[in-house]
């Protein structure tokens, strides 16, 4: 749909104002992301840009970006999860409970010796089943995205709440906080994951028959069934992945935090969709790109990293990144009304 | 795709246009003093955050003052910056004990130290090295003193546990948001005073109001048509639940006297048919208090948590080190207590308790503003 970029010069090679206009037009979501990064060098004197801000940028977007990668997959198919940010706090008290040192006493398995890889096979695990019960919901049980994974995070916050006891799950081992700490050279193992992560999709999207099917469907479900793709199948298959991105993401938060707690993950669902639409997906489904949702995050990323470094009061960040979502989408929505 | 590698390019130019400029950053004579906060949605810490801000302000210090919004990636995230920026030396309201290690780390990594309040840093946090230590009043007390003064009344009023279970004390509990540390620690405190002190603890409801009036408001209005006349308190987790349950009381007339909601006929010192308790002692708590309506609170010192702390990271800036001196008039501890961090002999020197105050009938007067 929205993957191959028109080049910034005509045929002759002449670039024309028309041209750079038209291509600004077509790349608002990155146009936002650079003139915010500049601002941001303006407004600090250039010292907010350096190598160890970026690494903390990438460190800190991360985990919201595969949470925003599995969501705008599924806005892209006409749908929506809210169950995302419970979800994501299950799945990391799950994966930091298998990951607790052994010699804690107040371990939840005290005693006992988990291998390192447990927790991430059991943390994905329970994202994606979360996913297929989301999915199943949907394709199947024929339930608004809306109400059906509303349910699913509540009972994903009850779960949490009944497995954790409400406290918090600490002491986690050195090996499995390496696995989000860590990092190769100035490049944090959080990017590396992040990236591959970015360019799988967007393999799955433009290169196959399964990001070719996610886009019919979202673009026009009558359309999609009418050329054969089995929609409620392929529904399934977008929720189940989006929960398979989210079990990533609670993995890396609390291999990150070295806990969970209750409160982990809690509100991302906001982040996420909030990330995935300033990114340039749409609502009205099959618009919208992988290298899109990754400049969204970044995008939400930037706001909160500048305006923390600048030491601007939380309470004015919100403000100003609610503004900066619905001035972002409103020109987004503009530029696809005038397509359309 | 393009579009990303094209991202990718512009935001690494800016990062080497701008490389060599952000080498320099300290180089002023000021001091600056780094303050993680939790929320200051919660009156406690935003009472704590204000007096930093009068505190810098008075001493000429930077303070780089940051909310986490209760999220411990953000609070992480902001720590990481401010470390970028040159920052050594914090005051810190943790969101959770477990961080507290990690946190101290990474600040020891550059030199650095910090002041843990409300929240207790870990043992393991204070060992990273001697330039960490608690200044706080840890949640607990502040469940134990609610205990205390609940056993002092029905010490006094032994006939007003006669309500449901007459042996035991029939409890209604309101809780901040699941899993939050006050929420877990004021609540486990609350019980097992109660119990220490030789009681049964029957809890007759409980649910969270998420801190907020209007919800604990709703909670108490449902539990009145349930199970009137079978409690015999209300214990909040804070003065904000505490005051919507007392709304509650008085709108659905659950007084001494129904048709004079001003008058205490019992003589127990509220007028509504039981006791409600909360913490913090907050302004409006404390009116409330006065007019006989909300019957107890405590009061977690704010000013003196935030002064403890911002002096050990002031001396620290300054001095080179805070070990072993006093900060706002308290000394650090010699003996090991019961309640961590002060468990272990090895960094008891670095932690500072702050009094807590329990505050009733007889003395609210003292904390009316």
């Amino acid at each position: 749909m929205d993957t191959k970029i028109s080049a910034v010069a005509d045929k002759k090679g002449i670039v024309t104002l028309k041209t750079i206009q038209h291509t600004l037009g077509k790349h608002t979501n990155l146009v936002t992301l650079v003139v915010l990064i500049v601002a941001l060098g303006i407004m600090t004197g250039g010292r907010a840009l350096q190598i160890s801000s970026l690494q903390n940028l990438m460190v800190a977007e991360a985990v919201r970006a595969f949470a925003a990668l599995g969501v705008g997959l599924i806005i892209i198919n006409r749908g929506i999860d809210l169950s995302i940010g419970q979800v994501v706090g299950l799945v990391a008290c799950v994966s930091a409970s298998l990951a607790q040192t052994s010699d804690y006493a107040g371990a939840l398995y005290p005693g006992t010796v988990f291998p390192v890889f447990l927790p991430i096979i059991v943390g994905i695990a329970v994202g994606t089943l979360f996913g297929i019960i989301n999915g199943l919901l949907v394709a199947y049980g024929n339930l608004p995205p809306f109400i059906a994974t509303l349910g699913t995070m509540s009972i994903a916050a009850g779960l949490q709440l009944i497995y954790t006891r409400a406290s918090t799950i600490g002491s986690l081992k050195n090996e499995y906080k390496h696995i989000a700490q860590g990092s190769l050279g100035p490049l944090p193992y959080l990017m590396i994951y992040v990236l591959a992560a970015v360019l799988i999709l967007w393999i799955m999207m433009t290169q196959t028959r399964q990001g070719k099917a996610f886009y019919a469907i979202g673009g026009n479900p009558q359309a999609a069934r009418v050329s054969g793709i089995n929609v409620k199948l392929n529904l399934l298959k977008v929720y189940a992945l989006g929960g398979f991105l989210y079990g990533i993401s609670g993995v890396l938060l609390s291999s990150r935090l070295g806990l969970a707690n209750p409160l982990t993950g809690d509100g991302m669902e906001l982040d996420a969709i909030a990330a995935a639409t300033v990114g340039g997906i749409s609502h009205s489904g099959g618009i919208g790109t992988i290298g899109g949702i990754f400049i969204g995050v970044f995008t939400l990323g930037i706001i909160t990293f500048g305006m923390t470094y600048m030491g601007v009061d939380s309470y004015y960040q919100l403000l100003v990144k609610g503004m900066i979502i619905i001035v972002a989408v409103y020109f987004d929505m503009k530029r696809h009304a005038k397509r359309a | 795709m393009k579009k990303l590698i094209v991202a990718a390019l512009v935001i690494m130019t800016a990062v080497n246009f701008t490389f060599a400029a952000g080498q320099q950053e300290a180089g002023s004579e000021k001091v600056t003093i780094g303050a993680l906060i939790r929320n200051t949605d919660e009156q406690f810490v935003a009472d704590y955050a204000e007096n930093l801000k009068k505190l810098a302000a008075e001493r000429g210090v930077d303070l780089k003052l940051l909310d986490s919004r209760s999220d411990q990636a953000m609070q992480l995230d902001q720590l990481n910056v401010l470390l970028t920026q040159g920052v050594k030396h914090f005051v810190i309201v943790p969101n959770v004990t477990e961080a507290t290690e990690d946190m101290a780390k990474k600040i020891d990594a550059v030199g650095g130290g910090a002041a843990f309040s409300n929240i207790q840093p870990s043992v393991e946090a204070l060992k990273v090295s001697p330039n960490f230590y608690l200044a706080s009043s840890p949640e607990s007390v502040a469940g134990q003193i609610q205990a205390q003064i609940l056993d002092e009344y029905f010490q006094a009023h032994p006939e007003k546990m006669a309500n449901g279970d007459p042996n035991a004390i029939d409890a209604i509990f309101l809780y901040g948001q699941l899993g939050h540390p006050a929420q877990v620690f004021r609540s486990e405190a609350a019980v097992k005073g109660l119990k220490d002190a030789g009681y049964t603890v029957n809890i007759v409801a409980e649910d969270t109001a998420n801190w907020k009036p209007d919800e604990a408001q709703a909670k108490m209005d449902t539990w009145l048509a349930a199970y009137s006349g079978k409690f015999d308190v209300v214990i909040a987790n804070n003065d904000g639940m505490a005051l919507g349950a007392v709304e509650s009381l008085l709108t659905n007339k659950y007084t001494d006297d129904p048709s004079d909601p001003t008058k205490d006929v019992d003589g127990d010192g509220t007028v509504l048919r039981v006791p409600v308790i909360g913490v913090d002692a907050t302004g409006v708590a404390v009116k409330s208090m006065s007019e006989k309506k909300l019957f107890a609170t405590v009061l977690q010192d704010a000013v003196g948590q935030s002064t403890t702390a911002f002096e050990l990271a002031y001396m620290m800036a300054t001095e080179g080190s805070a070990t072993g001196k006093d900060a706002w008039g308290i000394s650090p501890l010699t003996e090991v207590t019961g309640e961590s961090p002060a468990t272990d002999a090895a960094i008891v020197g670095q932690c500072y308790l702050v009094p807590f105050a329990a505050v009733t009938m007889d003395n609210y007067k003292e904390f009316m503003q």
